[in-house]
Formats: C-alpha cells, structure tokens, sequence
C-alpha cells in the first residue's frame, strides 16, 4: 500500500500554562478519513486550529500538499467547520452565500443552495424572509456550515466535532457525504475530523489518531488497530491471571471484559476467555485508560 | 454483480469477508478477465464502509492473486484460465491432505491404513454420487 501524507507535522508545540500539546510526527494519509480521537481538553481542537491556520502562535512545521507553500492555495483548499460562529447573527441565508463567495473563489452558490435543500434546512422565516443564522437551532447552524463548506472545491477538509450538534439521522448523512467526498476525490481528496461520537463515525474512519494530554496516545489505520487490540472476555476468577496484560478491564460478578494486546495473545492459552474483533471506540477507550494511568 | 454480504460483529474481518465474496464470484467466472473491480472509495460508499477496510479487501485478492493493481486505475481480474482453477483446488487439496496426515501422525495411525481410510472414503463417496 503506497500512502502519501496531505499534511505532515513534525516536531508540533504549543505550551498553556496548564498543558502543552506536542506532536512529534504525524503524517496525515492522503485520500483518507482520519479521525482526531480524545477527552475534552486532550488538545484535538487546538491541534485542528493550527492546522487550519486559526492559531498561529506554535512551534514546529507543517508541510501542506505536497509542499504547497503558497498561503493562499492552501487555505482555498481546506475547508474547515468547527464550535465557533462563522457568520454575523443577522445574516441569511442568501447573505451567507455573498459573504461566501467574497472569501473563496470556488464556492459554488448553486450548490451550496442545493446542498442546503437536501439537508433540509429551513430558509424562510416566519414572516416570509429567511430565517437570519443566530435563530437557527445548533443543529440547523453545523448543517449550514457543512454545506458551506461542501459547496467549495477543496482537497481537504478540517471538521472540528462536526457529529455533535447532529441527530442520528444527520450523522448518518453526514458520513454518506464524506464518503462520496472521499469517492469523488479518488485518493486526492482527504478529510481529518474530530469526535466523541466514535461509534458513529467508526464506519466513515480509515485512520484513527487517538490523543491523550496533548500527545498522541496511539494512531493507525482502523484495521491495523483490530489486529493489534484483542477483546477478550472472560470468569471473574480468571481475571488475576490475565490483568497485567490487559490495556483496561471492566468487571461485575459474572465476569471481566478488557481489551488486550494481540502480541499477549498466548498467555490466554488455556484459559476460558473468548477473543473477539474490538470496535474503534473500545480500542479508544482502553488507550485513553491506558495512558492516563502512565502519566 | 452479487451482492455483497457484510455481517457486522460475526468474528470474521469485514475485509475478509468482501474478498472472500469477490473470490467466490471470481473463481465462479462472475467476473471476467480483464473486468475492473469497482472503485476502492466508490465501493466503501456503495457498502457504507471505511475506505481502508475495501483497501484491505483488495490488497488481499491481490496477494492471492485473483487480481492485479494498476497504478492509478484500479484492480483488474486476471485471467483464471482452467489450468489455474485446478492447480489452486490441488494446492487446497494438499492441504487438506496434509491435515489429514498429521492428525494421522498424532494419532500413531500407520500410512497404509491411511490410504485404506481414503479409499474407502472415495468408494462411498462415489456411490453416493
């Protein structure tokens, strides 16, 4: 498999008073879906700020595209949503897509509109002129900004916990949309997001960067991830035997159920303890515990 | 096409489970010669699925060698010429075969009993047919 990075950071700081972010090295693999997976205060926004040129005040590189050097190329070609307001409180929706258009030259007003339609955003107002930004719902708000940015012409996009304010049903499209994203891109289109929602966008991830602290805890592709975490599940009473090497553990009085290793897997020979395929947001889980019992 | 089954949760990688399906309807000449494979991303939005895991599919179908990589343009199918066909269910045969005499082994059961074994085997099996 011949993987290139869209973007590759080395040697990343940022200092607070109460905590630093420090990224050694990350290559963020093109044509791909990565997911930035971590506790609140874990630095994911911070991290997606400095990416998306919001935050300037860090140490350390960031090579975009291959290279690309010109500051004007790379922020025409990211497309990046996150918690904060983009649009003045009063504007609509027609204003939105003036402002827009001003600010990239390849976004498209028509399919923006489209986009805005098919996620069933409501435009007009009670009194028959569109509704002005700050009266819609967070819901309504993250949709118009996604189709915001979805209307652009960008090779890679930046989505700061773009799941959260979203119902099920809109996760569920959300993730229909980044797929074709990805599919319309045929490897040349990228996307990094960030989420609690794991279980929701585990179908939509191929990369997991899982962080913890401000570093990074563990990351790979979702599927190396599976091979190298096992779920095991076993009796209460044969859980000394097996607790060194498991990441993390959950026990009741019928049994245990941890996440371990697959290197560790023969010292389960033997014992009554089934191994199944873990999910992403159990793996996350367990090296989020992990870690923060090795700090 | 066949459709394509993925249980969620049965134990078996889903990516296993995609070449697996591929495999079959290759090997069953579903697929010709010279077809491409769907697109890697559009095939993971077709299944609702991570792009790696249909990644991972393929690169399997490709190591069997069912199918080829062309830089850029996708996995093709390779010719599964007769002789092919055959020389992969002898070689799965062998295996089988070998199962068979190591468990044989184990069980301190002489060779020639061994073949008596099969032959009796092959004789009901060809009655039956």
């Amino acid at each position: 498999m011949y993987i290139t990075p869209v973007i590759s950071v080395s040697n990343l700081r940022k200092k607070f008073k109460s905590f630093e972010l420090n990224i050694p090295l990350l290559n963020i693999p093109k044509g791909f879906a990565t997911a930035l997976i971590g506790e609140n205060g874990a630095g994911k926004s911070t991290f997606i700020n400095i990416l998306a040129g919001i935050r300037l005040d860090y140490k350390g590189d960031i090579n975009y595209f291959d290279g690309e050097e010109n500051e004007e190329i790379i922020r025409e070609n990211i497309g990046y949503t996150g918690p904060g307001n983009y649009f003045m409180p009063h504007w609509n929706i027609s204003q939105i897509a003036i402002a827009s258009k001003i600010l990239f030259d390849q976004f498209n007003k028509d399919k923006f509109f489209e986009i805005c339609n098919t996620l069933g955003i409501n435009l007009s107002g009670t009194d028959g002129n569109n509704k002005s930004f700050s009266k819609l719902s967070d819901g309504m708000k993250m949709k118009v900004v996604l189709a915001n940015v979805f209307a652009r012409e960008t090779k890679m996009l930046l989505l700061d916990e773009p799941a959260s304010p979203l119902d099920p049903l809109m996760r569920e499209k959300l993730c229909e949309m980044l797929r074709e994203y990805l599919n319309e891109g045929n490897g040349e289109k990228s996307i990094l997001f960030s989420t609690h929602n794991i279980a929701d966008m585990e179908n939509v991830t191929d990369y997991a960067v899982i962080m913890e602290k401000g570093r990074i805890a563990e990351q790979g592709f979702v599927e190396d991830l599976k091979e190298k975490y096992i779920l095991v599940k076993g009796e209460a009473e044969d859980l000394y035997k097996v607790k060194d090497i498991l990441a993390s553990f959950q026990k009741n009085s019928y049994g245990f159920e941890g996440i371990c290793f697959a290197d560790n897997i023969e010292r389960l020979a033997g014992l009554n303890i089934s191994k199944e395929i873990p999910s992403l947001s159990q793996i996350s889980l367990a090296v989020m515990k992990k870690y923060t019992q090795l700090l | 096409m066949n459709l394509l089954r993925i249980i969620q949760n049965s134990g078996v990688p889903i990516y296993q489970q995609i070449a697996g399906q591929f495999r079959e309807n290759i090997l069953t000449g579903k697929y010709k010669q010279g077809e491409f494979l769907p697109s890697i991303r559009g095939l993971a939005k077709d299944l609702r699925i991570s792009v790696i895991t249909t990644m991972k599919a393929y690169e399997e179908l490709e190591k069997q060698g069912l199918v080829t990589a062309v830089q850029g343009k996708g996995y093709y199918i390779n010719a599964q010429d007769s002789d092919m066909l055959k020389e992969q269910h002898m070689r799965k045969m062998e295996e089988h075969l070998l199962n068979a005499i190591s468990a044989a082994r184990i069980a301190g059961i002489q060779s020639s009993e061994l073949i008596d074994v099969l032959k009796m085997l092959l004789e009901t099996e060809d009655n039956l047919n």
